[in-house]
């Protein structure tokens, strides 16, 4: 599983497999180097100690040290920059290629509960390889190589202190996996837990003006205490295990140093060993098990990492639903059909179970049903937002999924229910509409939407910043935006979502007055939940459960006394009165 | 620097621990310097005493350093396993002091002391910060604890063979670990600050990209919304390019100091050799004495970065906690009076920090069992009197009765203790049914939850899920609808059998089937208690009922609906546009 992550990980970056080659070879060239500076070293100290010589008579060997301390050093720099050159093409790439794709896989995929997570994953889970790719895989491969190049010298000048490694080095691999099997088992349920215990410390800080409306927020002190003791312990248990892992390690290493030392000390009194070899294989002991340890060090960036790589392509994995093709949209004035729509999102029951209706051009529908009647999904299937299961929207004649979907898109403007106001000024929000649009143009539209005046007021006007950290808009504010945005647009199609929170009477009436300006002379389905949109209809269609069970104007609904007089009726006669579809 | 002060005094309960974990600590980086300098002076004696014959060999004592090998060799092992255990349980019981000390503070605050300045997640930064904070000791307080103990206990290991070695070591060490990673720190000073710009820029484009997907889809924006992120992206990569530069320039700038200092001990040591002043042996110790005890400033590079961020997040943590409590509360409450009528007689609210005042002499009396519609547009005064009832909110002047009893003469929770309020920001939390139900009464029995789900027509719903009251709702479990949500705040407060119920819009955002649901089940709920709704809206208002009208902070109007709607003032203005509206 892992190994698969990694290989796709570095496939997506281009240029990263060779940036990854080029610092491990790096890394590695940086051990040989440390073998050749432990061997300058000894015959250094060995002369110094041993032959008592002046220090001109080593300095060649001086310089040499030298030398080689500036090549360990650039070898060292260079394998940190190329790792990152890899890690950074392969985070770029895999932002553009995870933004493509949802974008592909549409709002249906991307909004809702899910979509802090995702906006998450495109940040800090992408972040999160870097320590990953530039750290843990270049160490991987070097906990194989350099090692192996260490013995490679020790056993042409000592076999007992090689014979040492061979049989502590194995082990320690076989030791990390007989423990290292459980330890990962441990951590994975320590991260959960370590996980839920932090969304309840957050759900209880998020909620603490309930808790204390309920008098309940001191038990709630006391509560977080028990809770994190209680996780306390259950992680230190789990944690003794999972130390022995890099225990162990340490102790063959610690043990292996020790051994050798004691057993050059037993040979070197009898005068049975050369002091320059001991010396030099001490030197190169703890080398041995140096990129072992760093191996361990980046085990939780590991962790983080393949996390993030599975929710990553848990995403890239997901396919499309929606196909496009590339026709251009029939001329003419804009009808648009419904025939047998079934939406099946594979939740229980298909949201929309045959659907036929007609949108004529330049009429007004409204569409109502309570929630979970299957409103919104036939607005998504005419936005192209959602593929149905069978039957199918058709444009003039032309089935959706065979225009280009910016052509089609083009035709329409959508306002949903609660819209967007996107990070800039209002200007840019403004523009997403028309990207050419001069300011006459844009006050205009705003002026139509009944925002002409507020945006004037705001320091900047058009150029005030809005979004997060800008302005604030109220919530009927941000409505006449979006509307002020479709009316720059001023395509022949409207599609609108009418927002169910209630508003002051003086802004709803605004809002009522904005619409019923904006849907004039378009092709305009409305979601409506206000009794004026639907008494403006030219046809009202009724959704219930996912069909459509009756349709025609505000009279002749409410005289057939079905379903909709039912929805009208509901509550008191005021609330109908008032607002309330 | 004092907000990191503060946060070592906040550690102090935890003294003993944090001492073991340095001490531990201590232990390790001294004993793998003792191992690897004893080896080397080990090897060089057995080497000149196995040349000096026999006699020499007969009286070495070989016994004793090997052991002493073998003994560094153990304790570094075992005080690094245990130095590690001690250093996570004293993280997890300072992270578990943090949360409560934090939330016994944020308590009085919420919810106004809690109110962001200008959007933003406060609450859930704050949570972050805390958790970082967390990490202070282990990715702060220790490493340096432990490097600079280490480097002067092994500074003067040195000075007792070679005064200047023992200086040049110091010398080297303050190099590799502090200046070096000041200059990297300083360095990188401004691509790192670039960074988090771009960064927090790039996550507003990908919460935008994501959340308004749909309008940037139909309105043609998304390649010019996946550009500007591509481009966004491009730049963190340059200036996270720019920062692995400096950090391999750290990386290898340690190596480097490392070794020359190695290389200056083999010159000033082997001077002395060659002079005699020095033993042989010695200078194998000094040689790899010094390699070994770089070990000990390897680790401040990352704690010399994660100071700034501690650093930040303890300036931000701080500064929630020095807020001024809203309310304080008396020592103790008097006893409950008999009958509960409320009476508010000029009361006046201001905010700290702002300039005009939210209730300006309000005037209002409400008896027990009395039912009240209080109407205002937004900013009339209607969230500031639920916040001086519940005492949320200090007044300023004016007097709040409850049965004859000063508001602020009976503790916040006392008061609180009388009230159910029911509003859409009540918070749902990750947990079963059953677990939300019981905040409002812990004490509840089957049948109590069963009986408020029925009175909040949420019943039938609970009963139609596999797992009855353990359903689980939040992120983990299944999802809820907005009506489900204001159902089930209802059953909590069917659940709090108080005297005064308040409904802050209670229908707010119900589609209407729904909605005729609520009002069913708020009207059983208020038998027998004074409910005052909280609405900007005429819906629902019997002409008999008592409405009063907020404007300005004060009461405006009060009386019959009915007799209000001719009266020529605000209600008959609203009733009038209310039916504009209904006619449009």
């Amino acid at each position: 599983m892992a190994r698969d992550i990694d290989r796709r990980l570095v496939a997506a970056g281009r240029g990263a497999r060779r940036g990854l080659t080029a610092a491990i070879a790096l890394g590695f060239a940086a051990g040989i180097a440390v073998i050749v500076q432990a061997f300058v070293l000894a015959r250094i100290v060995s002369a110094l100690v041993f032959r008592h010589v002046a220090l001109g008579a080593v300095r060649d060997d001086l310089v040499a040290l030298g030398v080689l301390f500036v090549v360990r050093a650039g070898l060292s720099f260079g394998a940190e920059v190329a790792a990152h050159r890899a890690a950074a093409s392969v985070k770029l790439s895999l932002r553009r290629l995870l933004l493509d794709h949802l974008f592909a896989l549409g709002p249906h995929y991307a909004a809702g509960e899910r979509s802090a997570d995702l906006a998450a994953t495109a940040l800090e889970g992408i972040e999160a390889l870097e320590p990953y790719l530039a750290r843990y895989l270049p160490q991987m491969a070097l906990v194989a190589m350099v090692p192996l190049a260490v013995l490679a010298v020790v056993l042409r000048f000592d076999w007992i202190s090689a014979l040492i490694l061979v049989v502590s080095g194995p082990i320690i691999p076989l030791f990390m996996v007989f423990i290292g099997y459980r330890a990962e088992a441990i951590n994975q349920r320590q991260w959960r837990q370590l996980l839920v215990m932090s969304a309840h410390f957050l759900d209880a800080v998020q909620g603490i003006t309930t808790l204390k409306l309920f008098g309940r927020a001191r038990d709630e002190i006391a509560l977080i205490g028990r809770i994190s003791d209680d996780y306390r312990r259950v992680t230190m248990a789990g944690l003794r295990v999972a130390f022995l892992t890099s225990a162990a390690l340490e102790f063959f290493a610690s043990l292996s140093i020790a051994l050798v030392a004691v057993l050059f000390g037993a040979r070197l009194i009898h005068g049975d060993i050369a002091f320059f070899p001991a010396f030099f294989v001490l030197l190169l002991v703890p080398e041995f098990f140096l990129p072992l340890r760093g191996l361990a060090t980046h085990y939780h960036a590991r962790m983080n990492a393949l996390a993030a790589a599975r929710r990553l392509f848990d995403v890239l994995d997901t396919v499309p639903m929606v196909r496009w093709g590339d026709a251009a949209v029939p001329a003419g004035a804009i009808s648009i059909g419904c025939a047998g729509l079934v939406v099946d999102y594979g939740l229980g029951a298909p949201v929309l179970r045959g659907i036929d209706c007609v949108f004529p051009a330049g009429s007004l529908t409204a569409i109502v049903g309570r929630s979970g009647a299957g409103k919104s999904s036939l607005a998504a299937a005419m936005l192209g937002f959602v593929a149905p299961a069978s039957g199918g929207v058709v444009v003039n004649g032309a089935p959706l999924d065979t225009l280009d979907r910016a052509a089609w898109w083009r035709c329409l403007a959508y306002v949903p229910q609660a819209p967007r106001l996107f990070a800039g000024s209002i200007a840019d929000n403004l523009r997403l509409a028309r990207p050419d649009a001069a300011a006459p143009a844009m006050l205009a539209a705003l002026a139509r939407a009944g925002l002409r005046d507020v945006v004037m007021a705001l320091p900047g006007g058009l150029d005030a910043m809005i979004g997060d950290g800008g302005a604030g808009l109220s919530g009927g504010q941000v409505q006449r935006l979006a509307l002020a945005r479709a009316f720059l647009k001023d395509a022949p199609v409207l599609i609108l979502d009418e927002a169910t929170a209630h508003l002051d009477l003086e802004t709803e009436a605004e809002l009522t007055a904005a619409i019923g300006d904006l849907v004039r002379g378009r092709t305009a389905i409305v979601i409506a939940h206000r009794l004026a949109t639907v008494r403006h209809a030219d046809r009202i269609l009724v959704l219930d459960a996912g069909r459509i069970v009756e349709s025609g104007t505000h009279a002749a609904l409410l005289a057939l006394g079905g379903v909709y007089a039912a929805l009208i009726g509901s509550g008191s006669v005021d609330a109908a009165a008032s607002c309330a579809i | 620097m004092r907000d990191l002060i503060r946060l070592l005094r906040l550690y102090a309960p935890y003294r003993r621990w944090i001492a073991g974990g340095i001490a531990l600590g201590l232990v390790t980086v001294l004993a793998n310097f003792g191992l690897l300098a004893l080896s080397g002076w080990f090897l060089a004696s057995a080497g000149v005493v196995g040349l000096a014959g026999i006699a020499a060999q007969n009286s070495f004592n070989f016994f004793t350093p090997a052991a002493g090998v073998r003994f560094f060799a153990t304790v570094r092992v075992v005080a690094r396993y245990a130095g590690r255990l001690v250093d996570h349980e004293a993280t997890f019981r300072l992270l578990a002091g943090l949360r409560t000390d934090l939330y016994a503070r944020l308590e009085p605050l919420a919810p106004l002391g809690l109110a962001a300045d200008r959007g933003g997640d406060l609450l859930g930064r704050l949570v972050a910060d805390v958790d970082r904070l967390g990490d202070f000791f282990l990715r702060v307080v220790a490493p340096f604890s432990i490097a600079a103990i280490g480097s002067v206990l092994m500074a003067l290991v040195f000075a007792a063979f070679v005064p200047l070695g023992g200086v040049v070591l110091l010398a080297g060490l303050v190099a590799a670990g502090v200046a070096l990673p000041v200059i990297s720190l300083r360095l990188g000073r401004r691509p790192s600050g670039e960074a988090v710009g771009l960064q927090s820029a790039m996550r507003a484009d990908l919460v935008d990209s994501v959340q308004g997907m749909a309008e940037l889809l139909t309105y043609n924006a998304a390649p010019a919304m996946q550009a500007r992120v591509e481009g966004a992206s491009a730049a963190l990569a340059a200036r996270q390019g720019r920062l692995a530069t400096i950090a391999g320039i750290g990386t290898g700038g340690n190596l480097l100091i490392a070794n020359v200092t190695m290389a200056a001990m083999l010159v000033i040591g082997g001077r002395l050799v060659v002079a005699g002043r020095l033993a042989g042996p010695d200078l194998a110790l000094l040689v790899l004495g010094a390699l070994a005890a770089f070990e000990a400033v390897a680790p401040l590079a990352g704690a010399f970065q994660a100071l700034g961020g501690m650093r930040d997040s303890a300036r931000r943590v701080f500064e929630i906690m020095d807020r001024p409590v809203p309310v304080r509360d008396p020592a103790c409450s008097p006893a409950r009076p008999a009958t509960l009528g409320l009476v508010l007689a000029g009361v006046r609210l201001r905010y700290p920090g702002q300039a005009g005042w939210a209730l300006d002499g309000l005037d209002l009396a409400i008896a027990p069992g009395e039912r009240v519609t209080v109407l205002g547009r937004s900013g009339a005064g209607k969230t500031s009197l639920v916040n001086v009832l519940l005492r949320f909110a200090a007044y300023q002047a004016g007097s709040v009765t409850l049965g004859g009893v000063a508001l602020r003469d009976i503790r916040g929770d006392d008061v609180r203790s009388l009230f159910t309020l029911v509003s859409q920001q009540t918070q749902m939390f990750a947990g079963s049914v059953r677990d939300n139900l019981l905040i409002a009464d812990p004490a509840a029995d089957d049948a109590a939850l069963w009986h408020a789900l029925e009175i909040a027509q949420l019943a039938d719903f609970v009963r139609a899920q596999p797992d009855g009251l353990e359903t689980l709702v939040g992120e983990a479990g299944v999802r809820i609808s907005g009506g489900e949500a204001r159902r089930l705040t209802l059953a909590r407060a069917a659940l709090r059998d108080t005297p005064i119920l308040i409904l802050d819009e209670p229908t707010e955002g119900l589609d209407p089937l729904t909605e005729a649901a609520v009002r069913a089940a708020i009207a059983a709920i208020g038998i027998g208690r004074m409910v005052i709704t909280i609405t900007h809206r005429l819906a629902g208002i019997a002409e008999d009922d008592r409405v009063v009208v907020l404007a300005a902070g004060r009461v405006a109007e009060d009386g019959r609906f009915g007799a209000l709607k001719r009266a020529g003032g605000a209600v008959t203005r609203l009733a009038a546009l209310h039916d504009r509206l209904a006619r449009l």
